[in-house]
């Protein structure tokens, strides 16, 4: 039941806005696939890696993380590097994908 | 220099060397004994421990001349996409990556390093002493073993927690047990004599027994540095291994692990010369107390019989660069896939010798085949992996030895995966782009592609479940997952989390010997009208 009510307001989010920050999962899902994945996987990272889970994590601070390490406000080589490719609307698709998954 | 030195005074004398002595010979005779280590423990199970490549490219001061080291810095620290190369960051330091990269950049390939039968029997572990002590019965639900489907689980980085060997029940994909595996899982055989009995395989050549009734391993043993080559009698009383390094086999006791004998592979090529070679495929068959091992680079096919002394049977100038095989015709025909020359060439099993080889694509890489019969024929199906301006998935008529079509396909592919209740051949495309996310699916009787399915990651190794109802495929790297999907409908059934899955094996493969056949394969005697002499021409059956 809960889950029909999040998947009706997320189809409701994708389908009531035009605007172009309007998250979508599909394309977070590929940016995640293509950028993050690596690292992080596409669900959870190795079990072996030392990088943090994203699965499960607040949408916003995901988002807010993302855009400081994008304008080095938030230190670190690799991550600065990584988030300095991507667009807002890129930030806001995989903050989104990854905020949606079961960690 | 002292031998017996303690780390205080190791790091005195390094120290002092270091100061006396830059560049000097100490200092660097330490520092290659670390980094060798370093390359042991985290880069060998892929890309050889002899430096020489295994399933990721060869790492020494030959095939990295000329590279950038600040390139090869950030491709070891980032990782490679689309390849299983994990990324380093974090997990080694920065000065231990740049190390690295100088070593590899002055270090020849090694000579073949020797791991030899007292090496083998040492290295045997026993978990489970008292094998009388295991229960009579699988300690889960399960209705018959052939629906045992095991996965082969790399983990990321090729070792550690994410690498093992995972058991799903097929009829009902929930997991029923995982055999952690320490580096990852390659290749799961199973016993045709006693359907409690596993065998994995790992990149480091090591070998575990495992009881599938308690979902243990019992014992295990290490056959050599790398390589994945491991079959299993048809008496279930042998298990025999190839190596990538050393260029050995072994063939072990399947009930201790003993080995038995070892075997140096070397031989005349197809060229003429003299070489040293690799392991390929080591298969057992349904047709005799055999086993048939591929000799990737002397280009031989060895036949070794499993009587006193085990007696070998040459057969040369099979092809340049032999890999994987599949069997047919109740295991006396065997295909088997040549890189260099693009054929699969026939070999009849009971006469030891070449029956013909036929064009494969390009670089043939078959996985485990498939073999169906459609109308009478027996089809058999060759994927290959080559990066070529034609990428086709090969069809042979098993029955009269000729190629019956070239399918066109999106891309490279790597393991064809069939089942005689299954309308559709199913193909792993992996060429390096977003046609690694899918399958393609061949219609039996009209040979076309009919659907692609979206698997997602990195999408290889199609399987289907012993009752031929259910495909499943590994997501592979970037997936995480193994997908499972309804044979006919292709509609998405479930999902198992697991790392960079990779090789799927149903317990089924005991039963067709080959994945398409009748599940009954394995078992026809001997003498069955569908064992028609080699050669003899056959339209319909």
């Amino acid at each position: 039941m809960k889950l029909t009510l999040v998947t009706a307001s997320l189809l409701l989010g994708l389908a009531s806005t035009s605007s172009v920050n309007a998250a979508s999962i599909y394309a977070g899902q590929a940016k995640a696939a293509a950028v993050c994945s690596q690292c992080h996987g596409i669900k959870n990272p190795s079990a072996e890696a030392p990088f943090p889970p994203l699965a499960g994590r607040d949408a916003d601070y995901l988002k807010t993380a993302l855009k400081q390490y994008r304008d080095k406000t938030r230190q670190s080589d690799i991550m600065n590097a990584i988030a300095g490719s991507l667009s807002d609307d890129d930030i806001s698709n995989v903050a989104t994908y990854y905020a949606r998954l079961k960690p | 220099m002292n031998i017996l030195k303690t780390p205080l005074r190791k790091s005195i004398l390094t120290a002092l060397a270091a100061l006396v002595l830059p560049f000097g010979v100490q200092a660097a005779a330490d520092n290659a004994k670390d980094m060798h280590q370093l390359f042991e423990d985290n880069c060998a199970s892929c890309h050889g421990s002899d430096h020489g490549g295994f399933l990721a490219p060869a790492l020494n001061s030959e095939t990295l001349k000329g590279r950038s080291p600040t390139a090869l810095r950030s491709l070891i620290m980032t990782g490679s996409f689309d390849t299983l190369m994990p990324p380093f960051y974090g997990r080694l330091t920065d000065d231990q990556i740049r190390g690295l990269v100088s070593h590899l950049q002055t270090t020849p390939k090694l000579a073949n390093p020797s791991w030899t039968i007292d090496d083998i029997k040492k290295s045997i572990k026993v978990y489970v002493s008292d094998e009388s002590t295991l229960p009579d019965k699988p300690t889960y639900a399960i209705d018959s073993m052939d629906d045992v489907i095991g996965v082969a689980a790399r983990g990321k980085y090729g070792r550690g927690s994410g690498s093992k060997a995972v058991f799903i029940n097929s009829t009902t994909h929930k997991q029923i047990g995982e055999i952690p595996t320490g580096t990852a899982a390659h290749i799961i055989d199973y016993n045709p004599a006693n359907p409690r009995w596993a065998y994995i395989k790992t990149d480091t050549a090591e070998i575990f027994k495992v009881d599938l009734y308690s979902m243990q391993a019992v014992r295990s043993v290490k056959t050599g540095y790398n390589g994945p080559g491991l079959g299993v009698s048809r008496d279930g009383k042998y298990i025999m291994a190839g190596s990538f390094v050393p260029h050995n086999a072994v063939i072990l006791d399947a009930d201790t692990l003993e080995p038995l004998k070892t075997f140096e592979l070397e031989g005349i090529d197809p060229d003429g010369k003299m070489v040293s070679s690799d392991s390929g495929m080591v298969i057992g068959t349904p047709f005799d107390d055999i086993f048939a091992i591929a000799l990737e680079n002397a280009g031989q096919v060895w036949v070794v019989d499993l009587k006193e002394g085990f007696p070998v049977t040459k057969i040369t100038d099979v092809g340049r660069h032999l890999h994987d095989a599949f069997l047919s015709h109740g295991g006396r025909k065997l295909m088997i896939a040549s890189y260099d020359d693009s054929i699969v060439a026939a070999i009849d099993l009971k006469e030891r010798k070449i029956i013909k080889k036929l064009e494969a694509g390009c670089v043939p890489h078959v996985g485990g085949g498939s073999a169906v019969e459609v109308d009478g024929r027996t089809l058999g199906f060759g994927t290959n992996f080559g990066d070529c301006d034609k990428t086709v998935v090969s069809v042979w008529d098993l029955d009269k030895m000729e190629v019956v079509k070239q399918i066109p396909v999106a891309g490279g592919t790597e393991s064809p995966a069939a089942h005689a209740n299954a309308p559709y051949v199913a193909v792993d495309i992996i060429s390096k782009d977003r046609r690694a996310r899918t399958v393609q699916l061949i219609d039996k009787k009209s040979l076309e592609v009919v659907k692609t399915l979206d698997v997602g990651g990195h999408a290889y190794f199609p399987e289907y479940s012993a009752d031929g109802k259910f495909l499943y495929v590994s997501a592979g790297y970037s997936g995480d997952e193994v997908v499972v999907y309804d044979s006919t409908s292709l509609q998405k059934v479930a999902s198992v989390s697991m790392e960079s899955p990779a090789g799927i094996f149903s317990h089924g493969r005991v039963r067709y010997m080959t994945r398409g056949l009748s599940p009954d394969e394995a078992t026809a005697p001997a003498n069955a009208p569908r064992l028609r002499p080699v050669g003899e021409m056959k339209g319909a059956k």
